[in-house]
């Protein structure tokens, strides 16, 4: 699945999430329950902003040495015995784990979530050389089934659909028989998958964080599915962002602290795994062969830039769980693989503006997202940063809002005019208005009225009023 | 204490009586209030939308306007965060960004300086409703002020304050967006709506005319008998 | 181990370096001194009985079973647990700390397989068959309710994942307030050049999941239910 997902335009999808009163009313719950498990876990460790202040330092000072990390990195997994794969592109990575899986003769290939992988299309690449991938996050894994749905959440991948559709899925697919309840659900799933976890001849996972100092790959996780995927197939493949890397394991520990909290709401998931190379002499599982493959992809674009810091995103979607706008048209309306805030930010980064340019307006700049993000990606300011290079740079806007806005800065700039706009407000409005309101207005605020009424101008502004005040008065 | 009132664009043209209530309750706190007549906008409407060039042209304006005031107050926690935002805006000219720095160490949002320069609690007022508060965004989590309306509003007599539930959550005004976006926008001041239909209040109250125009044209729309008031309307009344 | 290779890295991180405005660093990046640790604040000075009693509270949290025993009376305690979930099959980590505390007769009751000891290709198969699988911890995270286990050799990582029950013996030496102290501790032996195993599990409960619904479920690809066993060995 790449990136972007659909043609529809976004106007379109956005219509599409806010008819689906069952993807939505789900959004919502899900908010609600991420939000306060969130609040507590905030509370429990103490704190919070200290925390925050730390996890962003580490972000920071990491990017800035991205490449001395990474060759630490690089030196360390070799090191380990495992090799390492650096890829300028989707499809160099993909390239290369298909030679991977044409040596290896793999037929099966086991895979944890990663929004990376997705993000590159990397099933496709396995597929194109015959062999059958199959998604184990339980969410992913539903998702496959179910026609390649593409996943509407980065943590909770199959949040959009209820329980029922998920026992249909099940029913047509895999002659499952018994109830929607989730135990049941999942309980078939697991039995479903142990048989393949156990014949897969390759196991792909992401990698949450990358510990450069030893040439570990960090897993945070709750099902298990990871460790399966990294225990019994021969050969191991982890695949990473470039950006996903911290300097030592005391990082690490900082980051999986807050990565956990801001996602679930957990102290630790069930699982933080630490893989470091293939297995050792005289171990009897684990991978014999390693192999991490690290992914520009477009990220080393961002680098220099004022976006620089969307690549601290740690993908705990604690912006998407407190957006607005996301509860409101669900994830797909992104057309983005990465839905929300980061996703309206990354999105047009990774993919170009052409067919994203309209994500960084989805959002009222509430700054939820930005109080929200454990590393403190100032992500409202990013929005607005889109919106200068949407105007400035790509000069996509249209004609009218270009001229409008001439105008505007005219009149901001100038008392006189900006006096006479406001003088002239009643009587321009007054055509427009019944009863003392305005249900339907002309031009730009047509779009107003057609959700709500608009006040009318008074007849004497403040200004006048403040003038003749002082008249009375000397 | 002298007092440069910055009245907002809403401020000026749509609520006057909003701006009324400020300069007699500031001066009743001994204050003097001035009001620099070459004020225009902040320039949030073409900051946000990406028009920086514009909106620097409206910052520069307005650095100068109130280059000589001892404290700026405006009645809206977004157009005050506004000014905040200059230094940022004007990073590359140094000078420019000196004078930025210094608006924004004087510039309040009304309750704001109530309570944190002005040290009030009390404005005396006396109003006799049941009511609710919308924290706008800009207030709470740009300029961080959380808590003085509420102290001011605990103190007026006969208010019964009931919370608002999701009280953190934006009403959809959002400036342009409000427009750009408006199916988008229309579901959440719709929320925002049924929220305030839940506490059972008779009065919506909010610091921000853009989050105020906004609730207030979808109650009116739906015919709701829920009436806006901005904060210092309610701090100024007696009844 | 055979060092393995790399393709692509210069280029990939000369092109960072340009992008970063500045020449390639290969060298002489040190740490900041960061300005805040909060982490090590947590439970700082707690004494171990403060900490097995936030670590028994956590265990409420993650689905956790707890038992407490002295030293003399865990075989009897463990065979308690495995009466109470039923497990017969089970398969326990080779590692000297279970004849340490006198578990020589339990390893050898029937149905009990030592990881490690049969042909190399039926170990998974074993234990994927295994009703429990039993390890001890190495350190164990207060805070979060946390086994760390470091795998390798007879310490095989599939032992507290493949079976439907995990069971974990918790000697109170290994407890330590929060992930930070682990952390260091690996840290550390990195920093001396020591090899840490390539798998380190910190593991928090059993397994689940809340991707149907919201609703969580405990028991998914790992074990279903999890005991830990509380040792007093101080």
């Amino acid at each position: 699945m790449p990136m972007k997902i659909g043609e529809r335009s976004f106007d379109n999808r956005v219509k599409q999430g806010i008819d689906n009163t069952f993807m939505r009313d789900a959004v919502s719950s899900a908010q609600a329950r991420f939000q306060s498990n969130k609040a507590k876990a905030e509370e429990q460790l103490g704190h919070w902003e200290e925390w925050r202040e730390l996890s962003e330092e580490i972000r920071a000072h990491t990017l800035e040495n991205l490449d001395f990390y990474l060759e630490q990195l690089s030196e360390n997994v070799t090191k380990n015995g495992g090799h390492v794969f650096f890829a300028s592109t989707g499809e160099e990575a993909n390239d290369y784990v298909k030679k991977i899986a044409q040596e290896k003769k793999a037929k099966k290939v086991i895979k944890a979530k990663s929004m990376v992988t997705e993000e590159i299309s990397m099933n496709e690449a396995f597929e194109s050389v015959g062999c059958e991938v199959i998604e184990s996050d339980l969410g992913e894994y539903i998702l496959q089934l179910d026609d390649h749905d593409p996943p509407s959440h980065i943590v909770t991948p199959a949040l959009h659909k209820n329980k029922e559709q998920i026992r249909e899925t099940f029913a047509n697919l895999k002659g499952y028989e018994k109830t929607s309840k989730p135990e049941e659900l999942a309980q078939f799933a697991r039995e479903q998958l142990r048989e393949e976890f156990l014949t897969a001849d390759i196991g792909v996972t992401g990698c949450n964080f990358a510990v450069a100092e030893s040439g570990s790959v960090a897993l945070v996780t709750n099902e298990g599915n990871a460790r399966l995927s990294t225990t019994i197939p021969k050969t191991h493949i982890a695949v990473m962002g470039m950006e996903r890397i911290v300097p030592t394991w005391e990082e690490l520990e900082v980051l999986v602290t807050m990565l956990c909290r801001s996602a679930v709401g957990q102290k630790l998931t069930s699982y933080v795994t630490g893989l470091s190379g293939p297995r050792e002499e005289g171990d009897l599982d684990g991978p014999e062969e390693f192999h991490l493959v690290i992914v520009d992809n477009g990220r080393s674009n961002i680098l220099g830039t004022a976006f620089q810091s969307a690549l601290h995103c740690i993908r705990c979607a604690a912006c998407i769980n407190v957006c607005p706008v996301y509860r409101h048209v669900g994830g797909h309306s992104y057309g983005s693989i990465y839905p929300g805030p980061i996703g309206a930010v990354l999105t047009p980064l990774l993919e170009g503006y052409d067919d994203h340019k309209d994500l960084p307006y989805a959002s009222s700049l509430c700054a939820a997202c930005t109080d929200a993000c454990p590393v403190k990606i100032p992500l409202h300011e990013l929005l607005i940063e889109h919106r200068k290079v949407i105007t400035e740079q790509e000069k996509m806007t249209t004609l009218s809002e270009r001229f409008a806005m001439k105008g505007f800065g005219m009149l901001a700039s100038s008392p006189a005019l900006f006096h006479m706009a406001e003088q002239a407000a009643p009587a321009m409005m007054s055509p427009f208005t019944k009863n003392g309101k305005i249900e339907s207005g002309p031009g730009p605020l047509k779009d107003w009225t057609n959700v709500r009424d608009f006040p009318v101008p008074e007849k004497e502004s403040f200004r006048k009023w403040f003038q003749n005040r002082g008249k009375e008065e000397s | 204490m002298k007092v440069s009132l910055f009245i907002t664009c809403l401020g000026d043209v749509f609520y006057p009586g909003v701006g009324k209530d400020v300069v007699e309750i500031l001066e009743r706190q001994g204050c003097e209030v001035e009001f620099p007549d070459a004020q225009t906008c902040c320039g949030q409407p073409a900051y946000n939308s990406g028009y920086h060039k514009e909106a620097k042209k409206a910052a520069k304006h307005m650095i100068k306007t109130f280059d000589s005031a001892e404290y700026v107050v405006a009645p809206s926690g977004s157009c005050a965060a506004m000014f905040r935002e200059y230094e940022h805006l004007l990073e590359d000219d140094p000078a420019w960004k000196e004078r930025a720095r210094e608006l924004r160490e004087k510039t309040y949002e009304f309750t704001q300086f109530l309570v944190r320069v002005l040290k009030v609690e009390s404005t005396g007022a006396v109003l006799h409703a049941n009511a609710t508060y919308h924290s706008s965004c800009h207030m709470s989590r740009l300029l961080r002020e959380t808590e003085a309306p509420f102290r001011l509003l605990s103190n007026v007599e006969g208010l019964t304050l009931h919370e608002l539930p999701n009280k953190n959550d934006c009403c959809g005004f959002g400036g342009t967006f409000a427009v750009k976006m408006g199916a988008i926008s229309e579901q959440m001041v719709e929320e925002k709506v049924e929220h305030v239909e839940e506490t059972g209040a008779e009065i919506l109250i909010g610091a921000d005319s853009g989050c105020l125009m906004n609730i207030g044209g979808r109650l009116q729309r739906g015919g709701k008998p829920v009436k806006i008031m901005h904060i210092a309307q309610v701090l100024n009344s007696r009844e | 181990m055979a060092k393995g290779t790399v393709q692509n890295q210069d280029a990939f991180l000369q092109n960072i370096a340009d992008k970063l405005g500045r020449e390639r660093r290969s060298e002489g990046v040190k740490r900041p001194q960061y300005k805040h640790s909060p982490q090590h604040d947590i439970l700082r000075g707690a004494t171990i009985k403060e900490m097995v009693e936030v670590l028994k509270e956590q265990c409420l949290a993650i689905h956790t079973d707890v038992k407490e025993s002295s030293k003399a009376d865990l075989e009897n305690v463990l065979e308690e647990v495995m009466k109470e979930y039923g497990a017969d099959k089970a398969v326990a980590w080779d590692d000297p700390r279970f004849t340490e505390y006198g578990l020589e007769s339990f390893l050898q009751r029937p149905n009990m397989t030592i990881w490690g000891s049969g042909p190399d290709e039926d170990n998974i198969r074993i234990t994927e068959q295994a009703e429990a699988g039993i390890t001890f911890a190495d350190y164990t995270l207060a805070e979060s309710g946390t086994v760390v286990l470091m795998n390798g050799g007879g310490r095989g990582q599939s032992v507290s994942l493949l079976p439907t029950y995990y069971i974990a013996i918790i000697p109170y030496s290994t407890i330590v307030p929060r992930i930070t102290q682990a952390a260091g501790e690996i840290h550390r032996r990195v920093e001396k050049g020591e090899r840490i195993p390539s798998c380190i599990n910190f593991i928090s409960g059993p397994s689940n999941s809340a991707d149907i619904e919201m609703n969580l479920v405990v028991g998914v690809h790992g074990p279903v239910r999890a005991c830990y066993i509380l040792v007093d060995d101080m």
